[in-house]
Parts: structure tokens; C-alpha cells; sequence
């Protein structure tokens, strides 16, 4: 069974937080299909969160199909993100290391990069929302 | 709810029941004791070759109980204070102070049900403690009580038969009613005896004897009445006014006495009586309890035509005004439980 | 669905002192509020106002669709912890529990007992001897054993140490997770609140400052960097929380009630402490129109 933390000073709201988690889990191949992730009553007691956060990233995760509900029972993993995941974007890595060398060619030190990634990435996040 | 004010309680209950039972145990030895000797005395002084007087022997019988009974007496007189401070004053001021009524008063029941609860049950307590110390005294003490004539004095009247069941009442509703109001235990247990103390000297001074109209009887001055006088007193001045202290009725309670007056309602000045009193002074008898005997003066002053206005409380007042009073009591009792309830409806933090 | 808690104007005034004034608010129900602002600044009258052990001397206040304390059904719904969690000293761990059985008829003795045996604390042990946190957590078992629909607590937290405001605030939450309890919760710890709460009100100087869901007003609340300008120069739609100048710069927090226009500015979200603080520390006119623009935004996204 997995476990969550709550970073409160990453800037990313708790339930997106949640979400990530699970992903990473998905990712790391902490979770594979058919696994029940924790029921919202054995997170709070974890983690002191309110359960509506809970219930929130679990409906996301949900909508993008990772897991399905299923009443009174828990909610269960449906899909999987492995390594080849990763591999199916090799087009948008590739575009990845070109830009990167773009912007260390203009000047910009790791921090500037990793500045402007996070900026850019927040407001479309939120234009997008 | 009745658990609770049970399990609140139960320490300040065991500790009434402890006293009670060793003044139980105290008074029923010593009663009996009591109870031997005064029927061995009386047997002994009305015998024909009697050695001393009844009036000598039950002297010393009340002489040699003093001690127990002043114990007892001021146990009972103190135990309605004692349910006020202890009892009372803390059983709202204590939760408030220590801020347990946040608890207690967001249970499923209301305040008012919670008080109710609470004074009910305490009350019945404070009752059964003051009845049973009230009963065992006035059990122990009726033989002095009846050698003593009368059950007039403070510490007769204030600690037998019903008034102790008053007291208790209110001083227990006083001690809650200030717990309330000053919202801290030891200030509210200092209040509350300070104000009981007042309460009971007001009463027993001064609105006990005006409970129910006192009797007046005007006592003509001649020999068969100066013969149960106890004490006559002329001023030094010519011009001062006599005064004569008659015996009320037996039992009675003695209120007040005028000087001897004249027909016409005024003082008898002490040049008119001088003559008798010097005539006589050379003719001291025995009279009634070791005073000299007054009739022979009394014989002297008849033509004058004097009389003493003597105001009483009949003995057959007595219940009445036991009754009396101790209602008295209760209904200020009730009135403090009300005030406390209408107070705890409109609390203000 | 009734509101949680109702109040219309509602005020509470000691002699010349206003502990709280014209207080509004209409508070959903299935949340966790938090309740935030400095000391004095009237947090525990509202919620001394809303169980009941106040009566308001101007507006109204309603719980759950009754009178704060109006009555053994009404106090069987709402449930309170004091400040300080007071307990009582001389009765013990299962005495407590045997009070809340004795005077609550929906009473849940198993969930009690399944706490405090996951709390280890012994049953037998005098309530006076246990510590702070100990304290806090056997008050709040008897406050939510007697499965209540909203949990008011005041400060609850606040004199305890980090593992034990943790604790309470997991054992809390399991509560709300299990029972679908609302909560009401004051604090001036914000991170706290920021875990646990889903609905802010912010109270400064007994006045409502801010009120509405936690998502809603972050989204609604902006930092604005820009060149110097005064406030009327900023959009429209815009309400002007507060407003910091230097020589060259202007720094504003704004509430809107629609996306952020483009503009000649660098804008970012606030973190819940940031808000917060701009709150207490803004002025009177601008905090209140603010207020009433997250209002607006949050019954515009709730759709009611």
C-alpha cells in the first residue's frame, strides 16, 4: 500500500499533489493494475489532510482513467504508466534536449532554466484550468 | 445526568456521611448517658429524704452536659454553612473556573436540565444531612430542653426540630446562586458564609420575634405576682423609673418588658417606691430559685396601683413559628434556584 | 442542503467593547472551515455564539437550521472543544466516556473505546494526569463520540507541540472522513489550516475580513508586480486588497472575480499564509469589498 505526503511549501496544491504521487507511483511501478490504492479514512489518518482533497485527486485520476471506483469496496488501479510510457514521447525528449541546448547557448545558468521552466509551466497550468 | 451528578458528588457525600455517623455514634452514646442520670437525678431529688433539690441536681445535669451539648448545638448551626460552602459555592463557580462547563454544557442536555439535575439531588442531600443532625440533637437534648423550660434561645430554636432543614436549603441555594455570579470558587465560599452569617443573625434578631403578633399582658404589681419576681431594680435618681422583672408564662419567650408603670401608662418614679423598698429591705426571704422573696413588697405597692407590660411569644407559638420560618427560608431558597436558572439562559461568557 | 451555520449582522457587545460586529456568513456543509485571525479578534465569541454558550446581543446566528443550544436535540448535533481542551481533573479516561454515554443518546461507546485504545491511554488514569496532547485528543473523543454533524473547536491545537497537533489533526480528520462530519476550526497556525481546511474565514478586529472556499479564493487572489501606479489605474474588476509602493515599484494583492486580464505586470498566486496576512494587515474599505467579491465568486462557481 502506498503512502502520501503533503509538501506544503511546493507551490502545487495538496489534491495535485496527491495526483503526482500516484503517478510517480504508476511510473515507479509502486502500483500495477488491479491494486486498491488507500481509502480516503486510512489517508487522513496518515497524512492530516482533509478528505475532500482526497476524494478530489482520486475523481481526477479518475477522469484521466488511471483508476476506477468502486463503491463500497475502494478505489483500484485500471492502467498502468511504465517505462514505455517514456519511450512513446522520445519525439518530445528530443525536442526537449534541443531547447535546453537553445537556452544554455543564450546564457541562461541551471537555475534561470529551471526558473523559467517552472514559471511557464504554472501560468499555462492555470490558463489551462 | 443523574450519573453524573452523582459521580461529582460522591466525595463531598461520603465525607457527610462520615460526620454524620460519628456525631450519630457521638451523641447516641452520650444520649443514653444523658438519659440515665437525668431520670436517676429526678428519682433521687423527689424522693421524701431527697439530699438536694431537683432545682440543684438538674443545675448540675445541665452544667455537666455543657460541654457535648455546645459541641452538638454548633454542629448543627454550622452544618447548613458548611452545605453552602462546600457544597454550593463550588458547584457552578468550580466548573466555570476550571472551564469543565464546556464540557458539561455541550452534552445532549440543556442547561437547564443540568442545573435541575444538580440542585435537586444536592438539595435532597443537604435535607437528609441537616434532618438526621437535627433529629439526633433534638433526641439527645430533650431532657435539658425540658429542664431548661424553654426552647426559645438561639441555640434551642436555631438547632432542633425543622428550622436546621431551612437553613440547609438556603445556604445551599445561596452558595450556588453566588458561584454563579462571581464565576470563582473561593471568593463565592467567602461570600457565602458572610452572607448566610448576616442572613441568620438578621432573622433570628430581628424578624423572628415579629414572625406572628407578640401577646401582651399587663401584670398588676401586688404581692401574689412580686412574689414570682426575680429582680427589682430602682434607679439612684429620685426621678428615675423602676423596673421589675417578672416571669413570663412558662415556656414562653420573653420579648421585651416595660418599667412599672403607673395607671396612666407612664414610669412610676422611684421616690414613690421608696418607702416599700426601704420597709422591706431588712425582710429577705427565700423565694422562687435562690432570689428573695418580693411578695411582702409587692403587698407593700398594691395601693399604688402599678402594673408591667410584659410582650411574649406564647409557648404554643413555638411550631408555628418553626414552620414558619423555615418556610421563610425555603421560599428564598426557591428564589435563588429561579434566579440561577434564568441566569444560566442568558450567559455572557 | 441547510447551511452548516448561518449569521445574519450578528454581533456580541461587552459594555462599550464590540467582540464581534455585523457578522454574515452562510457556511455549506461538508467542509472543514477554518476559522483564523489575531488574538481578540472575536474567534472564540463566534464560536462560543455558535454552540450556544453566548447569546448575541445584535443578529442572528443558526446551526444546523436551529438555535445554537436550543435544546437536547440541537446540543445532540454539534459537538464543542474549548480552548485548552478542559477536562475533568479528578474523573478518569473511561469515567469521561461513561459521561458522554450517560448524556448522549446517539452515543458511540465502540468508537470511543477503539480511540482511546489506539491513543494507549489507560482507562483507569486520572484525567488531570495526562499531558496536553492527551488531554486534547480525550476531549475530542468526547466531543465526536456522540457522532455529531459539525465539531466546533477553538484553538484546539494551540498549546500543544508539533507531534501532538499532528496526532489531533490526523485523529480529526479520520473523524471527518468516517462520519462526514463538518468541522469548524479556529487557529492562528495557518499551516495548519492550510492542510486541513477547506473553507477560510478570516476575522480581524471582530469584523469578517474574508470568507469562502479555500479553492475559490486562492484562484480569486493575484500578487501584482508592476511600475508605480496607483490602484484606480489597474483594471476594472479588480478590488485592491492592499497596495505597497517603493519609488518605482507598486506591489498589489487584488481579488477577482473573472481570470486576469493581460497586462503590463507580473502576476503569481499567493500561498494561504501570504493571503492571510494581507488580510489582517489591510484596511478597512478595501478588505471588505474584497470580501465580498470572494463571496461573489465562490456563489458564482458554486452556482447557487
Amino acid at each position: 500500500m502506498i503512502e502520501f505526503h503533503l509538501d506544503p511549501r511546493s507551490g502545487v496544491s495538496p489534491y495535485l499533489q496527491i495526483v503526482q504521487q500516484v503517478r510517480q507511483a504508476l511510473l515507479l511501478g509502486l502500483l500495477s493494475e488491479g491494486d486498491q490504492l488507500p481509502t480516503v479514512k486510512q489517508v487522513v489518518a496518515k497524512v492530516a489532510i482533509n478528505p475532500n482533497t482526497v476524494l478530489k485527486a482520486y475523481r481526477e485520476l479518475e477522469h484521466e482513467g488511471l483508476v476506477a471506483a468502486k463503491p463500497g469496496v475502494g478505489t483500484f488501479v485500471t492502467r498502468t504508466l511504465g517505462q514505455a510510457s517514456l519511450t512513446d514521447h522520445e519525439p518530445l525528449r528530443l525536442d526537449l534536449v534541443a531547447w535546453l541546448e537553445r537556452a544554455r547557448a543564450a546564457g541562461l545558468t541551471e537555475a534561470g532554466i529551471e526558473a523559467l521552466f517552472q514559471s511557464t509551466f504554472r501560468t499555462t497550468a492555470e490558463e489551462e484550468r | 445526568m443523574i450519573w453524573l451528578a452523582w459521580r461529582q458528588f460522591r466525595t463531598q457525600a461520603l465525607v457527610a456521611a462520615l460526620i454524620v455517623a460519628a456525631a450519630a455514634v457521638y451523641l447516641l452514646i452520650t444520649g443514653t448517658q444523658l438519659r440515665h442520670a437525668y431520670t436517676a437525678d429526678l428519682v433521687s431529688c423527689q424522693s421524701p429524704n431527697a439530699q438536694y433539690s431537683c432545682f440543684g441536681l438538674m443545675n448540675q445535669l445541665q452544667s455537666d452536659y455543657s460541654g457535648p451539648q455546645y459541641l452538638a448545638e454548633f454542629l448543627v448551626m454550622a452544618a447548613p454553612a458548611l452545605i453552602g460552602i462546600f457544597w454550593g459555592a463550588p458547584m457552578i463557580a468550580g466548573e466555570l473556573e476550571r472551564g469543565t462547563h464546556y464540557m458539561a454544557w455541550n452534552q445532549s442536555v440543556t442547561r437547564t436540565r443540568w442545573l435541575a439535575v444538580k440542585l435537586t439531588g444536592t438539595a435532597l442531600a443537604a435535607l437528609i444531612t441537616a434532618g438526621l443532625l437535627s433529629l439526633l440533637l433534638t433526641w439527645w437534648a430533650s431532657p435539658l430542653d425540658t429542664v431548661a423550660g424553654n426552647r426559645w434561645g438561639t441555640r434551642v430554636f436555631n438547632a432542633r426540630d425543622i428550622t436546621p432543614l431551612g437553613y440547609a436549603l438556603f445556604a445551599f441555594a445561596l452558595g450556588v446562586t453566588l458561584g454563579l455570579l462571581i464565576r470563582r470558587t473561593v471568593p463565592a465560599m467567602a461570600a457565602t458564609l458572610a452572607i448566610f452569617l448576616a442572613v441568620q443573625v438578621l432573622v433570628t434578631v430581628v424578624v423572628r420575634p415579629n414572625l406572628l403578633p407578640a401577646t401582651t399582658a399587663s401584670v398588676p404589681v401586688n404581692r401574689t405576682s412580686m412574689s414570682q419576681a426575680v429582680r427589682f431594680d430602682r434607679a439612684d435618681a429620685d426621678t428615675g423609673p423602676v423596673r421589675i422583672d417578672l416571669p413570663t408564662p412558662s415556656g414562653s419567650w420573653a420579648l421585651s418588658q416595660s418599667y412599672a408603670l403607673t395607671s396612666d401608662g407612664r414610669p412610676v418614679q422611684t421616690a414613690r417606691v421608696l418607702n416599700c423598698w426601704r420597709l422591706l429591705l431588712s425582710q429577705a426571704g427565700e423565694g422562687k430559685q435562690g432570689s428573695p422573696d418580693f411578695g411582702p413588697l409587692g403587698a407593700c405597692l398594691a395601693p399604688l396601683d402599678l402594673h408591667v407590660d410584659l410582650t411574649y411569644q406564647p409557648v404554643g407559638r413555638y411550631w408555628p413559628m418553626q414552620w414558619i420560618e423555615t418556610g421563610l427560608y425555603a421560599v428564598l431558597a426557591a428564589l435563588l434556584a429561579a434566579a440561577c436558572f434564568r441566569r444560566m439562559r442568558r450567559l455572557r461568557g | 442542503m441547510t447551511a452548516i451555520l448561518e449569521a445574519h449582522a450578528l454581533g456580541m457587545r461587552y459594555g462599550r467593547r464590540d467582540a464581534l460586529a455585523d457578522c454574515t456568513l452562510n457556511l455549506p456543509p461538508g467542509h472543514v472551515v477554518g476559522l483564523v485571525g489575531p488574538n481578540g479578534a472575536g474567534k472564540s465569541t463566534l464560536l462560543k455564539l455558535a454552540c450556544g454558550m453566548l447569546n448575541p446581543t445584535s443578529g442572528s446566528i443558526s446551526v444546523l437550521g436551529d438555535t445554537p443550544g436550543s435544546g437536547a436535540g440541537q446540543l445532540a448535533r454539534v459537538g464543542f472543544l474549548a480552548q485548552d481542551a478542559p477536562v475533568y481533573g479528578n474523573l478518569s479516561v473511561a469515567d469521561h466516556l461513561r459521561l458522554g454515554a450517560h448524556l448522549n443518546p446517539r452515543w458511540d461507546q465502540g468508537f470511543a473505546q477503539r480511540r482511546i485504545a489506539a491513543l494507549e491511554l489507560d482507562p483507569s488514569q486520572k484525567a488531570g494526569k495526562l499531558s496536553g496532547g492527551q488531554r486534547a485528543q480525550l476531549a475530542l473523543t468526547v466531543a465526536a463520540g456522540k457522532k455529531p454533524e459539525l465539531l466546533i473547536l477553538d484553538e484546539p491545537v494551540a498549546s500543544l507541540d508539533p507531534l501532538a497537533r499532528r496526532e489531533f489533526l490526523r485523529h480529526l480528520m479520520e473523524s471527518v472522513a468516517e462520519n462526514g462530519t463538518s468541522v469548524i476550526l479556529s487557529s492562528h497556525l495557518i499551516s495548519d489550516l492550510e492542510r486541513v481546511c477547506d473553507y477560510l474565514i478570516v476575522l480581524v478586529s471582530s469584523h469578517v475580513r474574508l470568507a469562502g472556499e479555500v479553492d475559490h479564493v486562492m484562484a480569486a487572489h493575484h500578487r501584482i508586480v508592476c511600475t508605480r501606479r496607483d490602484p484606480g489605474a489597474l483594471p476594472p474588476g479588480l478590488d485592491v486588497v492592499s497596495a505597497e509602493h517603493t519609488d518605482r515599484q507598486s506591489t498589489f494583492v487584488v481579488c477577482a472575480d473573472a481570470p486576469l486580464p493581460a497586462g503590463d505586470w507580473a502576476a503569481e498566486s499567493l500561498s494561504m499564509e501570504d493571503l492571510v496576512l494581507t488580510y489582517l494587515e489591510a484596511t478597512e474599505p478595501g478588505a471588505r469589498s474584497a470580501a465580498q467579491a470572494s463571496e461573489t465568486a465562490s456563489n458564482m462557481e458554486a452556482g447557487r
